[in-house]
């Protein structure tokens, strides 16, 4: 054996290991990864163009329900909704849009057995009618 | 007069099926070997498993559309796969990005050479029997990953070239980081440089296996580091100049020998050469705002076609675009350099043991893991089993 | 040094049409029966180690009836790619093989036939399924023409 190997042993006895125990701990990224991205309802004026754009095919425009407010400037109170499961993270939605309605996030933990989708996540922006969320 | 009772079939040659499957890479394929005890006679090239037609996709999506799918050609380079696109798009519209987002793209690309080599060189040493050595690349591998995760937004998917300069920009902070990683990573990549020059087993292995003349790596267009380790000089960097590589120093690798140690060395040279470039990137960034606004491209493109290389860390990738007006594509034609350094390189593969043939392929930097199993057809007993690959070398029939 | 100007002069005799494609690539139209003539020349020209075959590309023109071939060389030697374009007739897309003048179009002529239906007479390799998955390929269907329906 080469005297570099056992230097190497020993080091490697001592320090830290470099893989971590994911979920108990986090994973470190960047504030800025490209993560899970949803509209703002406050800001989107309905005008598909993220739809069209989206490489993905993952965006569908819905109807937002009739309690919810939008704002006067999406008259045909159509909305964005992503499909997760289809979006690929290439941000093209939120570059492309003429208002910036995106809400932009580094959340990546987005595995699961259910439909995840982005409806929730953009009505919670707006305001029910009636007063109260 | 003898009556013939039996019939003595002799085995003249071992077909071997090498693969096909691992569509994680970019290109799974199925070598079929015969072999003649352990001599390879020939060798056939399958491919075909993987084709995903996206070339055809290419023409029914809009041009910008087709530069996030063209990003999924291929996940270890997609940034110099979106570069070479983006760059025939720009020649087609006459656009040039601002100086700084030409440094930022190839500062990407680099990164991308930087952890593509290192992957290939990890598992070089894995296919020589070195797993630890595997490990402990992969290991230094992933800060080049989070280099490129602060720089563009995630770790594989860089989706960072757009027409007219790149999707994002880099501030104070985190140049001073990707610097400190680079540093951290040159120490180990001349640690791992030293354990390639003086392994006795490394060296036995790759030594003198798969060797290509310079002649026939011309002949058979071959590209990248498998012809610069046969000693020609050839580099789409230099010779196109394409984006800022016009204008940041470096030097093109080539080694004399041509064998599979020789593709070998010619990446630690590439590291280092890349290594050199982040740095001086970093140091010399243009002052601009490099960040197209995305929302005033020209949607329409003009009538016009273009061909744009670029030199992706397995060699030549080369774009063909043509245009007939309107916002699709008429035609996209996508060469990629494993395309030529595997189907022609059939050649190389005769005349060396079975044992070799992973070192070869794994010198040509195809995609590896679809060769880890293999069936051998024993002829004179009929029976069909498989053995990881690996095992091979000391199967005796 | 060959420069550009004078790398179309040498093939003079077969050039139809020349032109440049961007960003600066020459490109020569030859007929296609004399592509063979074409490459011999240039082997015998050119320095065996200045240039290589980089790529075959095929597109189809349903409504001109065409098809057209390029062949894309790297003469790195002399800093500057050689465009080397043939059209033929669709119903009958016929072109002599390269492939033993120059290996390297192994890879590009058995891809393009698969693809496109180009037939490179001499080339004892095409097959289909190279690429095209068997379920298109036994349908007699080349993906990338035009009206293919794939
Ligand atoms: S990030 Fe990309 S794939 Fe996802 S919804 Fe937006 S455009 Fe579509
Ligand atoms: S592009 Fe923006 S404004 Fe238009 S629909 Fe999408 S989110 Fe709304």
């Amino acid at each position: 054996m080469r005297p570099g190997l056992i230097k190497e042993i020993i080091k490697g006895i001592f320090v830290k290991p470099v893989t971590i125990q994911y979920p108990k701990e986090q994973t470190l990224i960047e504030p800025d990864f490209r993560g899970r991205q949803y509209a703002d309802l406050k800001k989107c004026i309905g005008c598909s163009l993220c739809a069209v754009e989206c490489p993905a095919n993952a965006i569908t425009m819905t109807k937002i329900p009739d309690e919810y407010v939008a704002p006067k400037t999406n008259a045909r109170r159509i909305y964005p909704v992503v499909d997760y499961f289809r979006c690929v993270f290439c941000y093209r939605c939120v570059t492309v849009c003429p208002v910036n309605a995106y809400l932009v996030t580094n959340e990546y933990r987005l595995a699961s057995s259910t439909i995840v989708e982005s409806s929730e996540l953009s009505l919670s922006t707006t305001t029910k009618a009636a007063g109260g969320v | 007069m003898v009556e013939v009772t039996h019939l003595i079939e002799i085995p003249m040659a071992v077909e071997i099926p090498v693969g096909p499957q691992h569509p994680a890479l970019h290109e799974p394929l199925l070598l079929k070997l015969y072999a003649d005890g352990e001599r390879i006679i020939k060798v056939d090239v399958m491919t075909g498993y993987n084709h995903r037609g996206i070339e055809k996709l290419t023409e029914k999506n809009t041009f910008y559309r087709d530069i996030f799918i063209i990003g999924r050609v291929c996940g270890i380079c997609n940034a110099v796969h979106t570069n070479c696109y983006v760059r025939a798009l720009e020649y087609i519209l006459d656009v040039d990005p601002p100086p700084r987002a030409k440094y930022l793209r190839v500062l990407s690309m680099e990164l991308e050479r930087l952890h593509s080599h290192m992957l290939v060189l990890a598992v070089t040493a894995e296919l020589a029997g070195y797993e630890t050595l595997f490990m402990y690349l992969m290991k230094d591998r992933e800060y080049v990953m989070k280099s490129k995760e602060i720089l563009t937004g995630q770790r594989v998917m860089a989706d960072y070239m757009m027409v007219g300069g790149v999707r994002r920009d880099i501030d104070e902070v985190k140049t001073s980081r990707i610097l400190d990683i680079i540093k951290r990573v040159e120490e180990r990549i001349k640690y791992y440089h030293k354990i390639f020059q003086e392994d006795v087993t490394i060296n036995r292995r790759l030594r003198d296996t798969g060797r290509i003349k310079p002649r026939e790596a011309l002949a058979y267009s071959l590209v990248g580091p498998v012809v610069r380790g046969s000693g020609i000089k050839t580099d789409i960097r230099i010779q196109d100049k394409y984006d800022a590589y016009g204008d940041i120093p470096f030097n093109v690798i080539t080694e004399d020998y041509g064998d599979s140690y020789a593709r070998a060395m010619v990446r630690f040279g590439e590291l280092y050469e890349s290594i050199n470039m982040v740095r001086y990137i970093l140091t010399h960034l243009p002052q601009g705002n490099p960040v197209p606004d995305e929302r005033k491209l020209p949607r329409r493109f003009p009538v016009g076609e273009s061909y744009a290389a670029v030199e992706a860390p397995r060699g030549e990738l080369t774009y063909y675009v043509s245009s007939s007006g309107g916002d699709k594509p008429y035609r996209v034609k996508i060469r990629t350099p494993s395309l030529n350094n595997i189907v022609n390189s059939a050649f190389t593969y005769v005349d060396q043991m079975i044992a070799d043939v992973p070192i070869i392929l794994g010198s040509f930097d195809p995609c590896i893991s679809c060769m880890e199993r293999a069936v051998i057809t024993d002829l004179r007993r009929g029976v069909r089993y498989q053995v990881p690959l690996k095992e091979l070398g000391g199967v005796r029939k | 040094m060959v420069t550009n100007l004078n790398l179309v002069d040498f093939l003079k005799e077969y050039v139809i049409n020349s032109y440049t494609m961007k960003p600066n690539r020459v490109v020569i139209e030859v007929e296609a029966s004399k592509i063979r003539e074409v490459f011999s020349k240039l082997s015998e020209t050119l320095d065996r180690e200045a240039y290589y075959l980089a790529t075959i590309e095929g597109t189809d023109f349903p409504e001109k009836n065409l098809i057209r071939i390029d062949y894309f060389v790297n003469v790195f030697g002399h800093n500057t790619y050689l465009v080397i374009r043939a059209y033929l007739p669709r119903e009958n897309p016929i072109i002599p093989s390269v492939i033993d003048l120059v290996p390297g179009a192994l890879a590009g002529e058995l891809e393009t036939y698969d693809l496109l239906g180009i037939i490179f007479d001499g080339n004892n390799y095409l097959r289909r399924s190279f690429f095209v998955p068997a379920d298109v390929s036994s349908k007699d269907i080349y993906p990338l023409r035009k009206d293919s329906g794939v």
